[in-house]
């Protein structure tokens, strides 16, 4: 059988097939990337969109879990210092109790308690970059303001609501506790005990005085509760962002597998490559020259 | 009785024999290079009879050439020449619309993220301006990406249809050529010159073929020749060449914005045409770039009305209720020109519809913004889905006719190597032939001095005598 006479364009098409061979192999040791374009792999690239908005989503539950954790710490902290505020009104209040102590005794330290007054309601107002902490929703709105009509002299101007934000598919916590449940709730009126406390150290009377500061101890142990609940809030936080940081390795190691080239393939087919193109180069060396012409010239 | 004059005419016709076939040699190594060229073989025979019928062993006679060439495997190699002009056309531009979806770091895909990250961070700080601007500025983002993806179909589209005209200017100018060459050969046949064979056009022939598979490369072809009237029209039947006379098509603009193609009697045959770097262009800009466009404007109409709709349940900063986020181009029902067309509605961040019960630091409607993302638009599935199902039909029709390509290409190859096989020059080939007929003609020119010494021979005995 009669054989293609022209070499050369069978060994043409050898050397650039060889070369983009190698062009491949060094690309995709370089980038380290097995599929740079939707056609490398369609099936892995969509599923790399996928992963990667779902990476999205990691980080966004993340940023929000940090978000929520920061503004329970601050609320946390706030009630804290209520709690110390409450405390110290708890060893006035016993203090006043004792019948031996004159009027103006009992003037002072229902002053030392309207200072304690004036520290926990700074702490009911706490704002953070302009957002009040315990005004529910009406995150604009000053929550507590003196008002002589109110029970506990001083009226709620949030809302009993609270905002929602989502840490995980599926899964949404409760951003902020509203300030009525914590300040002046029936379970335990912090603001309302205090004002009942000032009160009745300016009447004198050591009944009023005993009531007042068992309702300061109960407010004490309301706030005990809340801050429970904030504790659980950032526990739940904590956990959630563990298995968020998991799940951003898997999704990482998930992309990887999907695009990514291993760097040993890569390598070996770098290798390959190599060889093939060696071997193309010196096959051309060795058959183009060949002729006829070259054994008849003497 | 053979006679010494007549043996002198036998050895003078050898040597114009071979002289001849030095000459076809000559030729054939002349043209070792050619494109096209299919080498020539020496039509020898032994003279039986002389020209009076009579007497044996007349000798050589030289028939002049046989081009050695393969109608079938040409023809093969035509189709397969068509398949790859076309493939490579849609190839080029699948590459080119690919780019715009490759990266997964900017583009629709992130955009999508980016903007439900944004909105994400409205649940814990509703009032915060930086993070509605960060939100607003996101889906501004978001419609500046489906812009693009837009852009990106409708400039492949624009280029695959630039090149048309000029595709068919060249296959009218190479159908002009053939029927020129188609003449060349009737005179030929006609004054039987065509290189001292009937049946040959030698390199005409070479040069029609070559012609023919230029021509195959933009556009495929039927060729329907018979030795009279070769013809040859387009793979739906439309006449370039009948005969000696071209048939030009025609190209205007049509009322789609889109060049369309008639044939001489003015029908449009664009939908037909089929085959070569013109189907190629034709298959892309009017079948699968479209039915990409109609998948994004699909996605970019339903992902804006499903914002929209969470965008309306919920109220503003100044507590009323939210208006539309996007606006959508006035559509026909199936979403035409949406994601070219599509618009960011809202223009101040206190627009985003982030409380749903019209305070101003609620964040209850960022939870009906967020359902977007996981809830089926009207196509079946979510939005993220949805584009990556999208990048994946890319990937895949780009993936798919690159591997046809390939496919087809090493098919060519190897037809291409096999008529080589068959029709190339080899250099070892004819240099052996060189040798060949140098001998022959150097061993005729030896019967003649041999038959000359004999004659002087003769002479010589005759005036000894």
């Amino acid at each position: 059988m009669r054989v293609d006479p022209n070499q050369y364009t069978s060994v043409n098409a050898a050397i650039q097939q060889t070369e983009q061979s190698l062009g491949t192999a060094m690309n995709q040791l370089s980038s380290g990337k097995r599929v740079s374009a939707p056609s490398d792999d369609p099936l892995a690239f969509a599923a790399d969109v996928q992963s990667l908005a779902a990476s999205a989503n990691v980080d966004r539950y993340t940023r929000n879990a940090d978000a929520v954790i920061t503004q329970a710490q601050m609320a946390d902290s706030a009630l804290s210092s209520v709690v110390t505020s409450l405390t110290r009104a708890v060893s006035l209040g016993t203090e006043g109790g004792d019948g031996t102590l004159t009027t103006d005794q009992r003037a002072v330290l229902a002053q030392q308690v309207q200072g304690l007054l004036a520290n926990v309601l700074t702490q009911a107002n706490l704002t953070s970059n302009g957002t009040a902490l315990f005004a529910g929703t009406a995150s604009t709105t000053t929550p507590f303001v003196a008002d002589t009509t109110a029970a506990s002299g001083y009226a709620y101007q949030g809302n009993s609501d609270s905002n929602q934000a989502q840490v995980g598919d599926g899964l949404a916590v409760t951003v902020n506790i509203p300030g009525d449940s914590i300040f002046t709730s029936s379970s335990g009126n912090v603001l309302g005990s205090l004002q009942g406390m000032v009160t009745a150290l300016q009447s004198g009377s050591t009944s009023d005085i005993a009531d007042a500061t068992a309702a300061v101890s109960s407010a004490i142990s309301h706030v005990g509760q809340v801050r429970v609940l904030y504790g659980n809030t950032v526990n739940q936080l904590n956990a959630e962002n563990d298995y968020l940081s998991q799940e951003t390795i898997s999704l990482t190691s998930q992309q990887q597998s999907l695009v990514s080239m291993d760097t040993a393939t890569a390598a070996t087919n770098l290798t390959q490559a190599q060889t093939a193109e060696n071997a193309v180069l010196a096959m051309a060396a060795k058959v183009l020259p060949t002729s006829l012409l070259n054994y008849l010239q003497n | 009785m053979v006679g010494l004059n007549s043996t002198l005419t036998l050895a003078s016709g050898a040597l114009s024999a071979d002289s001849g076939a030095l000459a076809i040699t000559n030729n054939n190594i002349a043209n070792v290079n050619t494109t096209g060229y299919s080498r020539q073989i020496v039509n020898l025979s032994a003279d039986a009879l002389d020209s009076a019928g009579t007497s044996q062993d007349n000798g050589v006679s030289f028939g002049g050439f046989t081009s050695v060439r393969d109608a079938v495997l040409q023809l093969g190699i035509q189709q397969k020449t068509s398949d790859a002009g076309s493939l490579n056309a849609q190839s080029a531009l699948w590459s080119q619309i690919e780019t715009g979806f490759s990266s997964t770091s900017s583009g629709l895909g992130s955009s999508l993220s980016n903007l439900f990250s944004a909105f994400s961070g409205l649940s814990t700080t509703p009032g915060d301006d930086a993070a509605r601007q960060s939100a607003l500025s996101s889906a501004s983002n978001l419609v500046d990406a489906f812009h693009q993806a837009a852009a990106t179909l409708s400039s492949a589209q624009t280029q695959a249809d630039a090149g048309v005209s000029a595709t068919v200017a060249q296959i009218n100018q190479l159908s002009k050529e053939i029927a020129g060459l188609d003449g060349q050969l009737s005179t030929l046949a006609a004054s039987g010159q065509d290189g001292g064979s009937a049946q040959d056009g030698g390199s005409i022939q070479d040069q029609r073929d070559t012609l023919t598979a230029q021509l195959a490369q933009l556009t495929g072809l039927s060729s329907t020749s018979t030795q009279s009237t070769p013809s040859l029209s387009t793979a739906n039947g439309s006449p370039l060449v009948i005969g000696q006379t071209a048939f030009a098509l025609q190209v205007s603009q049509g009322a789609d914005g889109k060049t369309h193609i008639f044939d001489s009697q003015g029908q449009d045959i664009t939908a037909s045409l089929t085959g070569g770097s013109l189907g190629g262009a034709l298959t892309m800009r009017d079948s699968s770039i479209p039915q990409l466009s109609t998948t994004l404007d699909g996605f970019a109409s339903q992902f804006a009305a499903a914002m929209n709709t969470a965008q309306t349940t919920g109220y503003d900063a100044n507590g009323s209720p939210g208006q539309a986020m996007f606006n959508l181009p006035s559509l026909s029902t199936d979403g035409t020109g949406a994601a070219a067309g599509i618009t960011l509605a809202l223009t101040s961040t206190s627009a985003l519809a982030i409380s749903s019960d019209g305070t101003a630091g609620n964040s209850g409607n960022v939870a009906n913004l967020l359902a977007v993302q996981t809830q089926a638009l009207s196509s079946g599935q979510n939005p993220t889905d949805t584009y990556a199902s999208f990048v994946e039909t890319i990937g895949n029709g780009s993936a798919s006719v690159t591997g046809n390509l390939n496919a087809t290409q090493s098919a060519l190859t190897q037809l291409t190597t096999q008529q080589a096989s068959e029709s190339g020059v080899s250099i070892d080939e004819e240099t052996t032939n060189l040798l060949r007929y140098q001998q022959a003609y150097t061993a005729a020119a030896k019967v003649i001095s041999t038959i000359n010494s004999l004659y002087t021979t003769l002479m010589n005995m005759s005036s000894a005598a």
